[in-house]
C-alpha cells in the first residue's frame, strides 16, 4: 500500500491524515480537514479524504485504490450526546434491576467538576438510560464462586423478552450478577432473544467488559446496545461510500483500548469506540516517545488542547498507563481505556468576572457561537480571543489564513471585563492567559500526583489546535525542562496521525476471584482460553497467526486493601514458581507506586483479573522516516510583531515553522508559525527542530 | 454569657467540659512561638485566583495520598476530611468528604497551641495526632492528624486531616458500643500528642498507639498513610511560598476567609431577623431503654451575625446518646458549607467569625467527660438534620437564596454483620448502604432519589458484586422504596431496601446501630407542609421457605412474599442477632423529607410516581388526593373533588391552643409584603405588621408570634405517613405527627414530629425591625 490513511472525525473538524510511503523524499505526510456533518458523518468523512487527497496532488480515486483505510469515529459518542439511541431493553437478575438508577451513589460524582459537586441543591442526577418500564426481572442466581444458586427460569425469561419486543425496543442488553464468574445465564439469554428475534442488537455483560462489580459493568453493556444499531448503519453507510470512491480494502477502526479492531468487531462492540479520538493522541504520542524521543525522554505527558477540553495522558517510559473504567457524564463504566482524563479547559473557555475575582472556565463558547475573533456571533471573550490580543496569533495567518481574526473586537470586549480590575484589555488578556496555564498545570499536576508520579521526570508534548500556544507555559509551570510539539504542524490533526500508527489490538479478559496461595491449574486454564480468543479475534481481522505478539496482564490486590494493581507477567505454563514471580512482581509494582511498607502482606493477596493482549503491526509506520521526511532551510525569521506579555510588549521574531532547519537553534522570544499550528516561545527559552519535532528547552531555574 | 474570659477558659479547658478557645486564647500561646502573619495588604486578582486553585489542588491531592497509600476499605469509601488552616488554625479549605468530620482540626490545633507552645512545643517536621472527643475529635474513631507549616522560622499555616480507624480498643470490636454506658467503655482516648518530633516518628509513642487496636498492622497502614497525607501537603504549601512568596499566600489565604465571610454575611443579610429553632430526639440511650431523648438547637439571626444555642437539650444520661461539642459545631458549619458556602467550594472558615456559639454542657449535643461518645457519631447526621431545617426555613425568606435549600436527608442506619465464613475467616464489617438514602426535597424540584447523603456528596456504595466477595451473604435485592421519601409538593428523594442471606457462612450475627428516631419514628424532615420521611426497619424472617423458591427457579422480589415461622424487626440499638441458612434480613434506608402541600403537587407528576413505583397506592389517594382514570392517566374532576374532600376535612381540625390573634400588635412598617415561608408572608394590615397566608391573606399571627398561632392543626398517629412502622413497638413515649392548615385556604403549611407531651413548636419568631 502506498498511502496510509488515518481518519478522526471530531465534534467540529473532521481530520484527515495521509501518508504517502512512495515520495522521494521518504514518508510524506499532509492533512486534509472538513467540517464534521452529523448525522451523516460519512458525507464529511468522504471531503476529508478529498481535500488530502488534493494536498498530496492525487486523485481521490487513484489514491484510495492504493491506501489502507484506518478510521477514529465518534458516531458512538455523538449518538449518546444526542440522545440519538436505540431504544434498549434491559435483562438483569431479580432484585437488581434498579441498580442502574442507583447509580452507586455519590459515586456518580466523582469525575463532576469541584463547583457541581459543591452546590448539593443543584445537584440531580441524569435521565436513565434506560426507562424503567424496560428493565426486566429475570429469575437466576451466580454466586460469587460461579455457581449456580437459582437456575434460570427460562419459561419466564420468554415471558420477559418478548413483553420487551412487544413494547418496541430496537436493542437489548443483558447484564446479570457475577455473570463474570459464570456466563452460562447470559448465553443462553442470548439464544433465547436470537429464537424470538433473530436481527436484534444484543449485548451480554460477560463479553462487553468481564470485570466484577455489577453497576459498570451493566451500564458498559447498555451503551454499547445503545449504540450499536446507530454504529452498525454508520459502517454501512461509510462503507457503501467508500466503495464508491474506488476503496477496497476493509476499514480497520480505533479503540480506546487503544489499538485497531476490524468494522465487525467495532459493530458488535462499539463501546470501543468511545473516546478512542484523545486514545489516539495519546498512542502516537508514546509511538514517537519511543522511536524518536525528541526531548530525550520518553516519559511524557500530553496535553491535547481544543476548543473546549483538555485532555491529559500518561506515557511512563514509553508506555501509556491505562484504566478499567471511562464515563459518559454521570455514568461510569467498564472498558479496558488508555487513561486519558478531560478538564473544562480550552481555547473556547470564557474569561469572566465572578466574585470580584478573575475566572477562566469552565463554561466554553465551544466551536460555535466561538471566540470573539472568529466573528460567528461569540460575545463573551474567550482563551483564543486573549491569545489574539496578545499577538501570539496572527490575525491574517490563522488556520494559514482560512480564518481572519478580529482581533480589535476582542480587545474591546476584553479591556470592558478587565476594567473592574484596572486593566486593559491586553493586560486582561495576560491575566487571564496566566490563570489558563495555571489551571492547565494544576489538573497535569493533580492528574500525576494521582497516579502516583512527579511531573518534573516527565516532559509535555502539545497537540490540538492550542497546544503550540499553551506547551511551553504549562511545562514551566510543572517544573518540567522541556516541551514538545509532536510533529509540529502534524501537532493539529495528531490524532488522525494516531490512528495511522496503532497497532492492531485485541485485550480480553477474565474476572477471577482468587485468594492465595494461588493455585496454577485455574490460571493456566484461563491464559489458554483467553490466548485462544485474543488470536482467533485477530486472525478474523486480517492478521496473520504468527504476527500476533501475546502479552499477559493480571491485577492483584492485598486481602485487605482495596487497590487492585496492573502488572505484566510472563506467559507460558504457570507452576509454583510462576505463581511466586507474579506475587513478586505486584509487591514490588505496588511499593513503587504506593511507597515502602504500604502493602499488607500477612493476610494474604487476592488475585481479580488476567488479561491477555494481542498486537500486530498494521502500516509500521517508522516515525523517524517522516521527521526526516522535508528538512527546511530558512533560519531566519520571516518577520516580526509585538507581542504583550506581563513584562510589556516585547518585539517578537517569527518564524515560518516549515523552513527551519533540524537542529537549528532559535533564541526565544520566538513564534513558529505552520499553517495549523502556532508555537509560543517565551523570552527564557530556546527552540528548534528535532527529528521533525519542535523542541522547546525551557532552561528551568533550579529552585522551587 | 456573663463568664469572663478567664472563667471561660477555666471551665472549656477539655477536661469535663469539651476544649474551646476562649475569647483571649491567642494570648496564651507560649512566646516561643513566633506566628507567621505578613500578609500583602491587596493581592493581585490574578495572583489570588492562580493561589487559591493551586491550594485547592494540593488539598484534594492530600485526600488522594491518604487513599492511594492507605488502601483501606475504610478510607476508599471517603470516610475521612482534610484541610488547609492559617497560624491560627481558621479553615481555609475543607474537602467534599464527610462534612463534620474534620471539624476538630481547629479545635485541636488552638488546644496545642494553648498548651503545648513551649513544651512539648511546636517545631518544623512535628506531626500532632489527637482523638480526644472534649478536644479535636467527633468520635474516638476519627482520629486527627496535623502538622505545622514553618516559614523561615516562623509558624505560617497548618494543614490536617481526620479519618476513620478499624479499630482502637473498647469493649466492642470496631469502636461503636452501643452498649457503653460511659467513656471507659468506648475506644481508648488520646488528647493531643507528638507523634512525630521534627521529622522523626517517636516510635515509644506510636507503640503506644498501635497496641491499643484489635488490628494495629492494619491501623499502622492508615496511620502512615494520614501522615504521609499531612506531610504532602505541608511539602507543597511550603513550596507554594517559595514561588509567590509567604506574604502573596498568607494574603490569599486572608481573602478566601474574607470572601467566605462576606459572601456569608450578604447572605445573611438577606434574612429577617428572627429566631428558628428545631426539636429532634433520639431513641434508646441503652439497648432496651424504651425511651426517646430530646434535643434543641435553636438559632437567632440578628444582622448578619447568628447565636446557636441548644437550650431545651436533655441532660447527658449513662449511654450513647451524646455527641461531644465538636461534633456538634462541626455539624453546624457542615451544613452551612454546603447550603450557603458552595460558591468557595468548602472554605468555610471566614463563616465561623459571624457565629457566636452558646451551647449548655453536661447536655446531650455537648456531653461531659466522661460520657460516652463514640457509639453515638450517628447522631451527628441527626444534628446535620436540625442544621439543615433550620437553615432552610431561613433561607426560603430570601427568594435570592431560596433555591439553594434542600430538606434534611434520612438518618443513617448502619447494621453490621459479624461472623466467620466456611473458610473459618473472621470478618466484621458494617453494611453502608445508607450511604444511598434519598436527598430532602427542594424549593424548585424533587429530592433525588437513592442521591446519597446531603452532609457527604462523595459518599458511595459499593457494588453488591465486590460485597459478596468480601462477606459470606447473597444479596437477595437492593431496590428502590416506594415512599420512603416524605411527601410533598415536592417530594423527598426516596430511599432502597437491601435484603440478604447468608451464603456459605459458618455464622453471622446482625448488630444495628441507628441515628435519632431512624428505626422507630421518621427521618428526614418535612418543610412548610411537607411530610416527614417515615422511619426505616432492620427486619428478620426466620426459617423461610428460601430454598424452596430456588429450588423452583424463582427469586423472591420482597421478604413478605415468603413464608416464614417468625417475623422480627429489631431495635435501632442491638447487641447481636444471629443470621441462620434460610434466615432473611432487610434493612431499610429511608429518604429525604418533602416539601410544601402534597394536595399542592401536580396531579401528572403524581401519577407518573405511582406508574415507576415511586409511591404506593395509599400515598397516592389518601396523601396527595390523586384519582387515575382506567388508563393509569389523572381523572382530574374526581381528582378535584378528593383534594377538596381533603380540605373539607381539613376544615373541621381544631385551632392551636395558643391564642396568637391577640398578642400584642407590632406597628406597621411601611415596607412591601414578603414571604417568609413558602405560603407565609409578612405584610402591613390595619397599622399592624401581621403574619398571613400567601395563598389566600387570613392573618395568622403578629409579626412576631409563631404563625402556627393562627393555625388548624391535628394531631396524629406517627403511622399515618405511608410505610410509616408504629414507634410504640420500640418506645414507650408516644410519639405523634402534628399537620398545619391556614383557617382560609385549607393549605398544609406545617408538619412535624413531636412526643406527646410537647407543646407546639414555634418553628420561626421574627424580630420585628425595632427590636
Amino acid at each position: 500500500m502506498r498511502y496510509i490513511v488515518g481518519v478522526d472525525i471530531g465534534g467540529t473538524f473532521t481530520d484527515c491524515v495521509v501518508l504517502d510511503r512512495a515520495a522521494a523524499s521518504g514518508v510524506v505526510v499532509r492533512i486534509g480537514k472538513a467540517l464534521s456533518t452529523p448525522p451523516d458523518f460519512q458525507t464529511g468523512f468522504v471531503d476529508a479524504l478529498g481535500a488530502a487527497a488534493d494536498m498530496h496532488g492525487a486523485a481521490l480515486p487513484d489514491m484510495l485504490g492504493d491506501a489502507r483505510i484506518y478510521h477514529g469515529c465518534t458516531v458512538g459518542t455523538n449518538a449518546l450526546v444526542e440522545n440519538k439511541v436505540a431504544r434498549v431493553g434491559l435483562l438483569a437478575t431479580r432484585g437488581h434491576t434498579d441498580t442502574i438508577f442507583h447509580m452507586r451513589a455519590g459515586a456518580r460524582l466523582k469525575w463532576m467538576p469541584s463547583h457541581y459537586i459543591a452546590h448539593v441543591a443543584r445537584q440531580t442526577k441524569p435521565a436513565p438510560l434506560v426507562p424503567k418500564h424496560l428493565c426486566a426481572a429475570i429469575d437466576e442466581r451466580i454466586t460469587f464462586d460461579g455457581a449456580v444458586l437459582v437456575e434460570l427460569n427460562e419459561d419466564q425469561a420468554r415471558a420477559a423478552i418478548r413483553r420487551l419486543i412487544d413494547e418496541g425496543v430496537d436493542a437489548i442488553a443483558i447484564s446479570l450478577v457475577w455473570s463474570t464468574a459464570n456466563p452460562a445465564h447470559e448465553q443462553r439469554l442470548r439464544e433465547l432473544v436470537r429464537e424470538v428475534a433473530p436481527a436484534m442488537f444484543v449485548s451480554i455483560s460477560s463479553e462487553v467488559s468481564a470485570r466484577t462489580g455489577e453497576y459498570e459493568r451493566t451500564i458498559a453493556t447498555i451503551v454499547n446496545s445503545l449504540i450499536g444499531p446507530p454504529m452498525r448503519s454508520y459502517l454501512d453507510a461509510l462503507g457503501g461510500d467508500l466503495a464508491a470512491h474506488g476503496y477496497r480494502g476493509d476499514l480497520q477502526i480505533m479503540s480506546c483500548t487503544g489499538g485497531l479492531i476490524d468494522a465487525d468487531h467495532a459493530a458488535a462492540l462499539p463501546v470501543l469506540t468511545i473516546g478512542s479520538g484523545p486514545v489516539a493522541g495519546l498512542i502516537g504520542a508514546a509511538n514517537l516517545a519511543r522511536a524518536a524521543q525528541p526531548g530525550g525522554t520518553s516519559n511524557v505527558v500530553t496535553a491535547d488542547i481544543g476548543g473546549t477540553t483538555l485532555d491529559i495522558g500518561t506515557i511512563y517510559q514509553a508506555r501509556p498507563l491505562r484504566r478499567p473504567t471511562a464515563s459518559h457524564g454521570q455514568y461510569e463504566y467498564f472498558v479496558p481505556t488508555l487513561d486519558v482524563r478531560s478538564v473544562g479547559s480550552g481555547g473556547g473557555s470564557i474569561i469572566r468576572a465572578a466574585e470580584g475575582v478573575l475566572k477562566v472556565g469552565p463554561e466554553s463558547a465551544g466551536a460555535r457561537p466561538g471566540p470573539i475573533c472568529f466573528g460567528r456571533g461569540g460575545r463573551e471573550p474567550t482563551v483564543t480571543d486573549a491569545a489574539a490580543v496578545l499577538g501570539y496569533l496572527d490575525p491574517d495567518y490563522f488556520f494559514g489564513g482560512r480564518l481572519k481574526l478580529d482581533r480589535d473586537a476582542a480587545e474591546r470586549a476584553l479591556a470592558a471585563l478587565g476594567a473592574q480590575f484596572g486593566m486593559d484589555g491586553r493586560q486582561t488578556a495576560a491575566a487571564a492567559m496566566r490563570i489558563v496555564n495555571s489551571q492547565m498545570a494544576d489538573a497535569i499536576w493533580l492528574t500525576l500526583t494521582q497516579q502516583g508520579y512527579d511531573p518534573r521526570d516527565f516532559i509535555l508534548y502539545g497537540f490540538g489546535g492550542g497546544g503550540g500556544v499553551h506547551a511551553a507555559a504549562i511545562a514551566r509551570e510543572l517544573g518540567m525542562a522541556k516541551a514538545v510539539i509532536p510533529l509540529s504542524d502534524l501537532a493539529a490533526g495528531w490524532s488522525a496521525f494516531g490512528i495511522t500508527a496503532s497497532d492492531a489490538l485485541i485485550a480480553l479478559s477474565d474476572a477471577v476471584s482468587m485468594a492465595s496461595p494461588f493455585d496454577a491449574a485455574p490460571i493456566n486454564a484461563h491464559w489458554r482460553s483467553l490466548e485462544q480468543r485474543v488470536t482467533d479475534r485477530l486472525v478474523a481481522q486480517g492478521v496473520p497467526a504468527d504476527a500476533i505478539r501475546l502479552s499477559h496482564h493480571a491485577e492483584l490486590r492485598y486481602a485487605l486493601q482495596v487497590n487492585q494493581v496492573p502488572i505484566e507477567v510472563e506467559g507460558g505454563v504457570y507452576d509454583a514458581a510462576a505463581v511466586a514471580r507474579m506475587v513478586t512482581t505486584f509487591e514490588r509494582e505496588y511499593e513503587r507506586l504506593y511507597g515502602k511498607g504500604a502493602g499488607y502482606a500477612a493476610a494474604g493477596f487476592q488475585l481479580t483479573s488476567l488479561e491477555v493482549r494481542g498486537t500486530a503491526a498494521l502500516a509500521d509506520v517508522d516515525m523517524a522516516a517522516i521527521g526526516a521526511g522535508e528538512a527546511g532551510d530558512a533560519a531566519t525569521p520571516k518577520g516580526h510583531r509585538e507581542v504583550h506579555g506581563r513584562s510589556g510588549t516585547v518585539l517578537t521574531a517569527i518564524y515560518d515553522g516549515a523552513r527551519l532547519p533540524p537542529g537549528h537553534g532559535v533564541a526565544g522570544p520566538a513564534i513558529l508559525e505552520f499553517p495549523d499550528t502556532t508555537v509560543v516561545v517565551d523570552e527564557r527559552s530556546s527552540v528548534g527542530i528535532v527529528a521533525g519535532s519542535v523542541v522547546i528547552d525551557l532552561n528551568p531555574i533550579k529552585d522551587a | 454569657m456573663a463568664t469572663t474570659a478567664t472563667d471561660f477558659e477555666k471551665q472549656w479547658n477539655g477536661r469535663v467540659q469539651s476544649y474551646r478557645p476562649g475569647p483571649g486564647w491567642k494570648r496564651r500561646i507560649a512566646p516561643g512561638v513566633t506566628m507567621h502573619t505578613e500578609a500583602l495588604d491587596a493581592i493581585d486578582p490574578v495572583d489570588f485566583e492562580v493561589i487559591r486553585q493551586k491550594l485547592w489542588t494540593i488539598n484534594i491531592a492530600h485526600g488522594d495520598t491518604i487513599t492511594r497509600i492507605s488502601g483501606s476499605p475504610v478510607l476508599a469509601t471517603l470516610d475521612f476530611n482534610m484541610s488547609i488552616l492559617t497560624e491560627d488554625a481558621e479553615v481555609v479549605l475543607n474537602a467534599p468528604y464527610v462534612q463534620f468530620l474534620n471539624a476538630g482540626a481547629p479545635l485541636g490545633i488552638r488546644y496545642i497551641l494553648e498548651n503545648y507552645g513551649d513544651r512539648p512545643g511546636i517545631d518544623d517536621g512535628d506531626i500532632y495526632c489527637c482523638n480526644d472527643p472534649w478536644i479535636a475529635a467527633c468520635h474516638q474513631m476519627d482520629v486527627m492528624f496535623a502538622a505545622p507549616v514553618f516559614i523561615d522560622g516562623k509558624l505560617f499555616g497548618w494543614v490536617a486531616n481526620a479519618g476513620h480507624q478499624y479499630d482502637l480498643g473498647g469493649i466492642v470490636p470496631g469502636g461503636w458500643p452501643q452498649n457503653a454506658e460511659d467513656v471507659y467503655s468506648d475506644p481508648v482516648v488520646l488528647p493531643p500528642f507528638k507523634l512525630v518530633a521534627k521529622g522523626e516518628m517517636r516510635k515509644d509513642l506510636e507503640a503506644l498507639y498501635l497496641r491499643q487496636s484489635r488490628l494495629p498492622d492494619m491501623v499502622a497502614l492508615d496511620l502512615r498513610a494520614q501522615i504521609a497525607g499531612v506531610v504532602f501537603a505541608r511539602d507543597q504549601v511550603r513550596e507554594l511560598c517559595t514561588r509567590f512568596g509567604a506574604a502573596t499566600v498568607k494574603a490569599a489565604m486572608r481573602a478566601m476567609l474574607d470572601q467566605a465571610q462576606a459572601n456569608f454575611r450578604r447572605k445573611l443579610a438577606l434574612i429577617p431577623d428572627g429566631v428558628w429553632s428545631e426539636t429532634r430526639y433520639v431513641d434508646e440511650p441503652l439497648p432496651g431503654i424504651r425511651n426517646a431523648q430530646r434535643t434543641q438547637l435553636t438559632v437567632t439571626k440578628r444582622g448578619d451575625r447568628l447565636k446557636i444555642d441548644n437550650a431545651g437539650t436533655d441532660a447527658q444520661t449513662l449511654g450513647t446518646n451524646g455527641i461531644p461539642y465538636c461534633t456538634w459545631s462541626g455539624s453546624i458549619t457542615g451544613i452551612i458549607s454546603i447550603s450557603m458556602l458552595f460558591e468557595q467550594l468548602f472554605a468555610y472558615g471566614g463563616s465561623e467569625r459571624q457565629i457566636d456559639y452558646d451551647p449548655t454542657p453536661g447536655t446531650l449535643t455537648c456531653v461531659n467527660h466522661p460520657g460516652a461518645t463514640s457509639g453515638g457519631i450517628l447522631h451527628a447526621v441527626t444534628m446535620m438534620n436540625a442544621v439543615q431545617a433550620i437553615l432552610s426555613r431561613m433561607m426560603a425568606t430570601a427568594p435570592e437564596i431560596k433555591g439553594d435549600l434542600v430538606a434534611p436527608t434520612a438518618d443513617f442506619a448502619l447494621p453490621v454483620l459479624v461472623g466467620t465464613n466456611d473458610r473459618d475467616q473472621f470478618f466484621g464489617q458494617a453494611i453502608l448502604d445508607s450511604f444511598a438514602c434519598g436527598s430532602g426535597a427542594r424549593s424548585f424540584g424533587d429530592g433525588v432519589d437513592t442521591s446519597g447523603p446531603t452532609y457527604s456528596p462523595l459518599s458511595m456504595i459499593l457494588n453488591v458484586e465486590q460485597l459478596e466477595q468480601w462477606y459470606p451473604m447473597v444479596y437477595l435485592y437492593r431496590k428502590d422504596d416506594a415512599d420512603s421519601g416524605g411527601a410533598g409538593k415536592w417530594r423527598g428523594g426516596n430511599g432502597l431496601r437491601t435484603a440478604i442471606t447468608p451464603y456459605r457462612a459458618r455464622s453471622m450475627s446482625i448488630v444495628t446501630n441507628t441515628g435519632g428516631q431512624g428505626a422507630t419514628t421518621q427521618n428526614g424532615q418535612g418543610l412548610f407542609g411537607g411530610l416527614p420521611s417515615p422511619a426505616g426497619h432492620y427486619r428478620i424472617r426466620r426459617g423461610t421457605d428460601l430454598t424452596a423458591w430456588f429450588g423452583r427457579g424463582a427469586l423472591p422480589g420482597d421478604i413478605a412474599d415468603l413464608d416464614a415461622d417468625e417475623t422480627i424487626n429489631l431495635s435501632g440499638k442491638s447487641n447481636g442477632t444471629d443470621l441462620g441458612t434460610g434466615d432473611v434480613f432487610e434493612v431499610r434506608i429511608g429518604g429525604g423529607g418533602g416539601y410544601g402541600d402534597p394536595i399542592e403537587r401536580d396531579a401528572p407528576l403524581v401519577a407518573r410516581d405511582f406508574g415507576l413505583g415511586a409511591i404506593s397506592a395509599a400515598a397516592l389517594g389518601d396523601v396527595y388526593g390523586v384519582v387515575l382514570d382506567e388508563h393509569g392517566g389523572v381523572d382530574a374532576a374526581a381528582t378535584d373533588a378528593r383534594r377538596q374532600a381533603m380540605r373539607d376535612a381539613r376544615a373541621r381540625w381544631p385551632h392551636t391552643p395558643w391564642d396568637g390573634h391577640n398578642g400584642a400588635p407590632v406597628p406597621a412598617t411601611g415596607e412591601a409584603p414578603r414571604l417568609v415561608h413558602e405560603y407565609v408572608q409578612a405584610a402591613d394590615r390595619g397599622g399592624e405588621r401581621v403574619l398571613e397566608c400567601a395563598n389566600c391573606g387570613e392573618r395568622l399571627s403578629a409579626y412576631d408570634q409563631s404563625f402556627k398561632t393562627g393555625t388548624l392543626y391535628v394531631e396524629e398517629k406517627v403511622t399515618a405517613l405511608p410505610g410509616a412502622p408504629d414507634p410504640a413497638q420500640f418506645l414507650d413515649d408516644a410519639m405523634v405527627l402534628r399537620r398545619y392548615c391556614c383557617p382560609g385556604c385549607k393549605t398544609q403549611i406545617a408538619a412535624e414530629i413531636a412526643r406527646g407531651d410537647e407543646g407546639i413548636f414555634p418553628e420561626m419568631r421574627l424580630i420585628p425591625p425595632e427590636g
